[in-house]
């Protein structure tokens, strides 16, 4: 795996302050200097949209189920009324966030991680019931170690084996549970 | 006030050695959580709710409860040790418990932090002890309306008070409450959302939607998360206060406990809103404020015994009222149902067991704390040099396996894995999962109370505001919803409006 | 032309930056040295605290020798990371510090320092910890 986002940062020890010690204002810059770049307008553009459609699409499912009336509420008033909420409510976010300051973070090439784990997880989920946890749980240690990680590969397969052991030992031995299993 | 029998009662609930043995296993593992970072307590907590499903009650909740302020402190550590909060409540005491421990006073600073935590804790249990039955006896009398009007503003206050965009978390809590109208219609039978899927016909199960959320989107998150390992900390020397320290510090921690306790009740506030306005206070009223950012020991007395007790009174509005003060509590109110408790002011008469023993815990909780922090501060130090890479698959078996026990239903792990997914992508976009956790919880319990006002009051929705109770509570909804555009209209007004930039804050559930 | 020491907050690190001003002090050239620390955990033995740093400087500045500190990070392979920076920096030595390890160790946690050996593109000189 090759390294990325390799930093290197040329300090002056004579320049730094006695302590290390920086004062809070100081430290809550270095803070925001560190912390993730906002995801920008575009992604609250999205999030808002997407938001909005899932609220429509409620809003005529609820209004499918039976609206009713104040006097006598039918099974769909109640998320009809929630729906309508998170709609106006997303409306009201693209107009505030339109300039992208508030909360969120830009996709980075590290990203690509968390997606990797998600389809390990998902591959954990299919195979358990078929082969058992113990291999699925194996692979699944090792690929977050080893590449999600960074660990050499003999600490890697190492480590793993330690753990899945160490899960039988407790879930299927100790705790005597009933989680689909090989051994 | 005759409660000394249930207190006492409560007291020996405590003492029992399952019960004392998992309130130690959760404030170890509190304190744990509390020091690594990427893991807070509310994802420690939805992760270990498959574990509360095959013991009491009252152990089951002494341990997430002990999880929970025990997470207080080890947030400390890291503080005063690394310069790098665990806990979003422990940013503040960065300021000058760092300083402290460069100045080879770092287990003053430890010591005075463990020794505020139990004075605050101690205060607010005394205070939870003294205004809970209180509380619970005047809300027995709530009907359907002033529940229904009470669980509106508890989200609403949630949603505005912690996190940065107001009407994002208002979405996240609305999404919230749609999820919980997902399943069988309790009054008219009908299935709602379920596409003809059986397994979504009792609707969503609380814990693989916490789990989800909280425990697999933080994982997912953290894949992401670069930061750069710190210098192993110098051993820490004399770990106790002086006296003079003490006196010079008990100030600071009494007005912490009493600043952390109301802030702590208020549904939104909790501990780090505590810790950021007893660090304020402290500066403000102390005679030579500049000593503060240097090695001031009231900034880290006030602001850690602020946090402890306010993360022991936000336990109030849950135990007595049902309501859950921020998404750590919810996650609780969850655990409870999972029990077939349902929280409420019945609770205290109904429960007494359960309600005595939760809080009498905290007192034996908090000293084992302070017995415990600082010999287990080395051991914290050595698991802190183990790499991320190793605990992320750790975790993630923990949180998968632990959701397929609950039901032995891999359909549940897959909703874990699902939410999981919604949990990151939420994180990604700013939207915060605690609002629409709490907002979940209460969501089925706020559309049936709002259904039976509704057919109490025959449909006419003026008689909320008929009743005093649930007339007053929908008036500061009203007012607490339109606070930012009242406000905005206030600053407009102001001649000169200088513009401070707010200090940031690490965002941390 | 540079020397490149790398260092940790060891007694090997503390060997190789001996090294490093000795041979500067012959050479007549400029010492480099470089911390570089794994990503991942929140503590490592490896990273070297500003006093660290602060010393080392002293030292070779008291040997009247021109000297750098780089602190970097890697993700996985420290080895491939100072190699690279020994290369981008076009060193004419490479000084490390050596220790002990048995045969078990080498196996599964792999030896940087035979790699450096085996890899570099510049000479190496690997000192053990002084015996004092």
């Amino acid at each position: 795996m090759h390294t990325q986002d390799e930093t290197t940062s040329v300090s002056d020890p004579d320049n730094e302050p006695e302590n290390g010690a920086l004062t809070p204002e100081e430290l809550a810059k270095e803070w925001a200097a560190e912390a993730p770049e906002s995801s920008g307008p575009i992604a609250n553009l999205l999030a808002c949209l997407a938001v909005l459609g899932l609220a429509i699409a409620g809003m005529f499912i609820s209004a499918g189920l039976g609206l009713g009336t104040p006097q006598t509420p039918n099974a769909g008033t109640w998320p009809f009324i929630v729906c309508v909420i998170i709609a106006v409510m997303a409306l009201v976010q693209m107009i505030v966030g339109r300039k992208g300051e508030n909360g969120g973070e830009k996709f980075s090439k590290l990203s690509w991680y968390s997606l990797v784990g998600f389809v390990t997880l998902l591959l954990l989920i299919a195979l358990m019931p078929i082969i058992g946890f113990e291999i699925p749980s194996l692979l699944l240690c090792f690929v977050w170690m080893r590449w999600l990680g960074g660990e050499r590969w003999r600490s890697a397969t190492l480590y793993s084996v330690i753990v899945v052991v160490a899960f039988y030992l407790i879930f299927i031995v100790a705790l005597g549970t009933n989680i689909p299993r090989l051994f | 006030m005759d409660f000394f029998g249930p207190v006492a009662d409560g007291f020996s609930t405590v003492l029992d050695p399952t019960n004392l043995l998992y309130c130690l296993v959760g404030v170890v593992i509190g304190m744990l959580v509390g020091i690594l970072p990427g893991l807070g307590p509310a994802a420690t907590i939805a992760i270990l709710l498959p574990l509360t499903y095959g013991i009491e009650p009252v152990t089951a909740i002494i341990m997430l409860a002990g999880i929970f302020y025990g997470a207080q402190y080890g947030g400390t550590i890291t503080s005063v040790l690394l310069r790098l909060p665990g806990e979003a409540s422990s940013v503040v005491t960065v300021f000058d418990g760092y300083v402290m421990a460069r100045q080879g006073r770092a287990g003053t600073a430890l010591g005075i932090a463990a020794i505020g935590s139990f004075a605050g804790a101690t205060i607010a249990i005394l205070g939870l002890t003294f205004l809970a039955p209180l509380v619970a006896n005047f809300a027995l009398d709530f009907g359907p309306p002033e529940y229904a009007a009470l669980a509106l503003l508890g989200i609403l206050l949630v949603a505005t008070i912690s996190g940065s965009s107001k009407t994002k978390a208002i979405i996240a809590a609305a999404v919230g409450l749609l999820l919980a109208t997902i399943g069988r219609d309790v009054f008219t039978g009908a299935e709602r959302f379920t596409f003809g899927n059986l397994s979504m016909a009792d609707g969503i199960d609380f814990a693989p939607l916490a789990m989800g959320l909280f425990g697999i989107g933080e994982i997912l998150y953290n894949l992401e998360e670069r930061h750069r390992s710190a210098a192993m900390p110098a051993a820490v020397k004399r770990v106790w206060p002086s006296r003079s320290d003490i006196k010079q510090a008990s100030p600071a921690i009494g007005r912490g406990s009493v600043m952390g306790f109301l802030l702590g009740i208020l549904p939104g506030g909790g501990a780090t809103i505590s810790s950021l306005v007893s660090y304020a206070v402290e500066k403000k009223v102390a005679k030579d404020p500049s000593r503060f950012g240097r090695g001031a020991i009231e900034g880290v007395a006030g602001p850690e015994t602020a946090n402890n007790a306010a993360a022991t009174s936000s336990f109030i509005p849950l135990l007595t009222l049902g309501i859950p003060a921020n998404g750590t509590m919810a996650i609780i109110f969850g655990a409870l149902l999972i029990q077939g408790i349902t929280p409420g002011p019945q609770l205290i008469n109904e429960n007494p067991e359960l309600f005595w023993g939760v809080v009498n815990s905290m007192y034996i909780g908090n000293v084992l704390l302070l017995l415990m922090s600082i010999p287990l501060v080395g051991i914290f130090i050595r698991i802190l040099r183990i790499r991320a890479a190793i605990l992320a698959p750790i975790t993630v078996l923990i949180t998968m396996l632990g959701a397929y026990t609950i039901r032995n239903s891999i359909f549940d792990v897959f909703l874990v894995v699902m939410f999981g997914a919604v949990g990151y992508l939420m994180k990604k976009f700013g939207f915060e999962p605690g609002p629409l956790v709490l907002a979940f919880v209460l969501g089925g319990l706020l559309e049936s109370n709002l259904r039976r006002s509704l057919l109490v009051l025959e449909g006419d929705l003026g008689g909320f505001m008929g009743r005093p109770i649930s007339a007053t509570l929908l008036v500061v909804f009203v007012v607490v919803a339109l606070w930012p555009v009242i406000k905005s209209g206030i600053m407009r007004r102001r001649a000169n409006s200088t513009l401070v930039p707010p200090l940031s804050e690490k965002e941390k559930v | 032309m540079s020397i490149i020491v790398g260092y940790l907050p060891s007694k090997e690190g503390q060997a190789a930056v001996h090294a490093g001003i000795r041979e500067a002090k012959l050479r007549g050239e400029k010492l480099l040295i470089v911390n570089s620390v794994r990503l991942g955990s929140l503590v490592d033995k490896a990273v070297a605290s500003p006093e660290d740093l602060e010393e080392v400087s002293k030292l070779a500045n008291e040997a009247g020798i021109e000297s750098t500190i780089l602190e970097s990070e890697y993700r996985d392979d420290f080895t491939e990371e100072f190699l690279r920076l020994a290369d981008e920096q076009d060193v004419s030595l490479i000084v490390i510090g050596l220790r002990q390890r048995t045969q078990v160790g080498k196996f599964i946690m792999g030896s940087h320092a035979q790699r450096i050996l085996l890899q570099a593109n510049h000479p190496v000189l690997a000192v053990k910890a002084e015996q004092n």
